[in-house]
């Protein structure tokens, strides 16, 4: 069959009849999201609204996975070229009738789109790109700013198109709203997506790399850098002088936390300046944005641990720099919790939010062991107000609560965190270890031990990169004890003491070992963050589309409807009609 | 027995309420008729009438921020610690000025009461329908919170005499009454659990248990003071948790009633004076109580949108932003008493101005507008008047 003369022919066709159809072809895809044979797209969903969100062929973990290059859509791209694109889909996806036969994709899209250029790599190139660039910091915009200064002519050009409906006054795309988090993941972290899900980006291929890195990477900062805390207090607290730890390794900790948090802290910078919007949507997840913290504890961990070799007073502008951030993030979230909208507490209750209360902890005891007096007690109360509250929401499982996981996961270990840090923090605010400290210290304890005997039960989840944040505690309550056996010194507190800082240091080497077996050997470190990939549609159909083999008749009128125009080589209604079961029996 | 809702359509034109007529309301409503009729002519039958079914014991946030103003003040002008300009500044508030706010004061309370009082022999039904309403029954703490506060800022009677323990004895003991009858509704009764009534003007019971703890410390009774502070702390604890736990979302309170929300920072700043009362000086649960009422006055400030939907209409609710921000004043002024540093002092400026020109303003508002006080169609009288089947 000649390709020739048809792609030239369709592309005209296929807009008037699209322009004319897109109010009918709007109402298909938008419900319709389903890896079926039919690849309707979500054009019209873009269409709908000026949102930046790109819509991908349906590529949910059980579509079958070869299946085509994700034809991406973004704002902007003019009506015809949507509508003519998804044409495109369907010609290639149905490989029948109305088209004549399977064209090559790049060629497809490349005359179906109205861009000008038509050379295939470069295309295929730019729509590789393209389909990230919905996450992009202001679609893209900025990407190309930077290659426009760099000279890059060829993009421009081709981007020339999208350009004058890139608007100016482009709006940022809405907020996901909590629900979609909570209805599209599941997991004890929210990462793995549901089977009826989608998302947005390909399932197939292997993001970028700044896309696939989570914020909870900052969880390795926390665990290396409290590892610094703990053999400083072991080098210098009075009760584990027997130890004569040397200082020398408190200082090599610290020097690698730094050099670990300006790295982890600049890629992600990288990734806020690139890839804003998939920061956004991780600020939108539930679990996510209480690791938005983890940046400025991490920065309070090392300014505690800093070797007496290399400064002794640290000024206290530092101290309100630091707590500044923390402060402003709290107000939110705390505000959210307080407001009772979507996002309230009994909603979104989950152990990780005890990293949004323990940076109050960490500031008041370091509030307190750099001599101010009245700033440590500020987030002291306020970070036991918060505690209280969130303790006992925890406790309760609600049954609105949709994120707690019902076995045990090695984020229960945050559990042991506040109050290890508070009873540190009071004893730094009182000037001993007084009795309010003990209290803090011996639930903290009591939580430990109920967590460590349960320790069969840790077995059999995935590795993650945020497993570094849930050894905090674990260091967090060594160094409690150390300093409860600074105070009532004797030989169990001693054992104790030791035993604790040696399972710190084991978890945290087996930990790191694991770390360099994914990262090297096996490689998937950072796998697809699909958490921040969820579409913002529910896909509803898709228990009909596969049950019936038919789709809904109302959903499927349009298409069909739609079909019968497409075909252009005038075959009947009929013929359009069967093309449907056809195709769904032929998969 | 169903609780019928005396409808005054005789009186009034407006029918806001559901009427359930039955031939007993209809006697009641001649037996009300007549009596009034018998103490009052006409004219002012009518409207005093219509007063009385408008009137709801939400009135009574105004005798509260004026009591709050009261101490406040009274603080304010009392002998000191404090070296600093601006106490000496503050100091130089003439006390005859500080009389006549207080007599001021005085007569607004005396009057609402007696309007309260009136209401409850005439229009019993509907004082017991607020105190089946979640909301409603809180509010029945406020006129007893409001006399402990007048008493505790009175001019002329001393906190050791007599008469200020028989008066604190008469303001005190409705307030432990309605704790035992409401905080035992919350864990024993079943339509009334706590996870389905809470909603933030419970936090005015634990008020009334803390002013009532500060008044009884300042005369003494250290162990009065002590038993009531933790009943308030007690159930402010439970409170707190389930109030930010937010279980049923923002909908068990209506948007008019917004402005209620500024409760959460009035309770520890109660708290905080209390203790301070109790303990004599501003120690460090005190200093704690008071950064958490700072932390919730914050965060409730950045977010505005909270409150837009009720700032549309002047209504009463709108008099809930002052005894708060009053209160928080008011243990500011204590804090800057014992730190002694400048921030503590331009904390303590701002928040004095803000409870000042927020009460000022309210009275000037108030006092323009008396007919929207009172208005025919009250979204939140309305509310009191449901029909309620008794269990």
């Amino acid at each position: 069959m000649d390709h020739k003369p048809e792609p030239e022919a369709v592309p005209s066709l296929l807009q008037l009849i699209s322009s004319n159809q897109v109010a009918g072809f709007d109402n298909i895809p938008v419900e319709n999201k389903f890896p079926g044979p039919i690849n309707v797209c979500q054009a019209t969903g873009g269409h709908e609204r000026a949102v930046s969100v790109s819509i991908s062929m349906p590529s949910s973990p059980t579509a079958a996975g070869g299946r085509g290059e994700a034809k991406v859509f973004e704002i902007g791209v003019p009506d015809s070229c949507k509508a003519s694109e998804s044409i495109g889909e369907y010609k290639e996806a149905k490989t029948v009738k109305f088209l004549s036969q399977p064209m090559p994709k790049g060629s497809i899209l490349g005359e179906a789109a109205t861009i000008k250029d038509t050379n295939q790599h470069p295309s295929n190139k730019k729509l590789k790109d393209k389909r990230y660039d919905s996450f992009k910091t202001w679609s893209g915009r900025l990407e190309r700013q930077l290659s426009n200064l760099r000279g890059r002519p060829c993009e421009i050009e081709s981007e020339d198109d999208s350009s004058p409906n890139f608007g100016n006054t482009e709006p940022l795309p809405l907020p996901l709203p909590v629900d979609r988090y909570f209805d599209a993941l599941e997991g004890p972290e929210l990462e793995s997506l549901k089977a009826s899900e989608e998302i947005v980006l390909p399932h197939d291929k292997t993001w970028p790399f700044l896309l696939r890195y989570p914020i909870s990477s900052f969880g390795i900062c926390l665990g290396v850098s409290s590892q610094a805390i703990m053999w400083k207090t072991l080098a210098i607290a009075s009760s584990t002088k027997f130890l004569h730890i040397n200082l020398a390794i408190n200082l090599v900790l610290w020097c690698i936390s730094v050099a670990l948090v300006a790295i982890v802290a600049s890629i992600y910078l990288l990734k806020v300046i690139i890839y804003f919007e998939a920061v956004r949507r991780e600020y939108f997840h539930p679990i996510r944005v209480n690791f938005f913290f983890a940046p400025w504890i991490a920065l309070l961990f090392l300014a505690l641990g800093v070797p007496p070799s290399v400064t002794s007073k640290l000024p206290a502008a530092l101290w309100y720099i630091l707590m500044t951030p923390i402060f402003c993030l709290e107000l939110k979230i705390y505000g959210q919790w307080m407001s009772g909208g979507q996002r309230r507490l009994s909603k979104v209750a989950n152990p990780s939010n005890h990293l949004s209360i323990v940076g109050n902890f960490v500031g008041a005891l370091l509030g307190a062991s750099m001599g101010l007096k009245e700033g440590p007690i500020f987030f002291f109360a306020v970070g036991l107000a918060h505690y209280t509250v969130l303790f006992v929401t925890l406790y309760q499982r609600l049954p609105t609560n949709e994120t707690l996981p019902k076995e045990l996961h090695p984020v229960f270990f945050l559990f042991v965190a506040a109050p290890s840090v508070a009873s540190m923090a009071w004893a730094s605010i009182q000037g001993s270890f007084d009795y309010g400290s003990r209290i803090a210290y011996f639930i903290a304890l009591f939580l430990y031990f109920s967590l460590a005997v349960r320790v069969n039960f840790f077995r059999g989840f995935k590795f993650s990169l945020s497993w570094w944040a849930y050894t905090f505690p674990m260091t967090g309550a060594a160094i409690a004890t150390i300093r409860y056996s600074s105070a009532v010194t004797n030989i169990v507190t001693q054992t104790l003491s030791v035993m604790l800082s040696i399972a710190a240091t084991l978890t945290v080497t087996a930990l790191l070992v694991t770390t360099i077996l994914h990262a090297f050997v096996l490689r998937d470190l950072f796998p697809n963050d699909i958490a921040i990939a969820i579409s913002d549609r529910k896909p509803k159909p898709i228990k009909k589309w596969f049950n019936r083999r038919h789709g809904s008749l109302d959903n499927n009128k349009d298409i069909e409807t739609f079909l019968k125009f497409v075909s252009v080589d005038s075959k009947d209604i009929e013929a359009a009609l069967k093309v449907p079961t056809a195709e769904a029996t032929s998969e | 027995m169903a609780l019928t809702i005396i409808s005054m359509a005789s009186l009034r034109s407006e029918t806001q309420i559901v009427p359930v007529n039955s031939p007993q309301a209809s006697s009641f409503t001649t037996t009300v008729q007549s009596s009034l009729s018998a103490v009052f002519p006409s004219r002012i039958k009518h409207s005093l009438s219509s007063i009385l079914t408008k009137f709801h014991a939400g009135y009574f946030r105004i005798s509260l921020s004026l009591g709050g103003q009261a101490l406040l003040w009274k603080t304010l002008i009392g002998p000191t610690h404090d070296k600093s300009t601006l106490r000496h500044v503050v100091h130089m508030f003439h006390p005859t000025a500080f009389l006549l706010l207080w007599c001021f004061a005085l007569f607004i309370l005396s009057l609402l009461s007696l309007l309260y009082i009136l209401r409850c022999f005439f229009y019993f039904k509907m004082v017991k329908a607020e105190f089946l309403h979640h909301v409603g029954v809180n509010y029945l703490f406020a006129p007893w919170i409001s006399w402990l506060l007048l008493l505790q800022s009175a001019p002329f009677v001393a906190p050791k005499t007599t008469s200020y323990l028989v008066l604190w004895w008469f303001f005190a003991v409705p307030v432990v009454a309605l704790d035992v009858k409401i905080y035992g509704h919350w864990f024993t009764k079943g339509k009334k659990f706590l996870s389905t009534v809470a909603n933030p003007t419970s936090q005015i019971s634990v008020i009334g248990n803390l002013v009532g703890a500060q008044a009884a410390a300042s005369m003494g009774w250290k162990e009065c003071a002590v038993c009531l502070f933790s009943l308030g702390m007690v159930h402010y604890l439970v409170l707190l948790v389930t109030l930010y736990q937010r279980f049923s979302g923002s909908d068990r309170l209506p948007a008019m009633l917004r402005p209620v929300f500024f409760l959460f920072f009035a309770a520890p700043s109660v708290a905080s004076l209390a203790w301070e009362s109790i303990t004599g000086a501003f120690d460090t649960a005190s200093k704690m109580l008071f950064f958490l009422s700072l932390f919730l006055f914050t965060s409730l400030v950045f977010r505005p949108a909270l409150f837009k939907r009720s700032m549309r209409r002047f209504n009463v609710a709108w008099w809930a932003y002052s005894f708060p921000l009053t209160i928080l004043a008011l243990a500011s002024t204590e804090y800057a008493e014992e730190v002694k540093g400048s921030i503590a002092h331009i904390l303590m400026f701002l928040l004095l101005s803000l409870s000042v020109l927020v009460s000022l303003g309210l009275t000037i508002f108030t006092l323009l507008n008396t007919r929207m006080l009172l208005p025919d169609n009250d979204p939140i009288s309305g509310l009191y008047h449901l029909p309620i089947v008794s269990p």
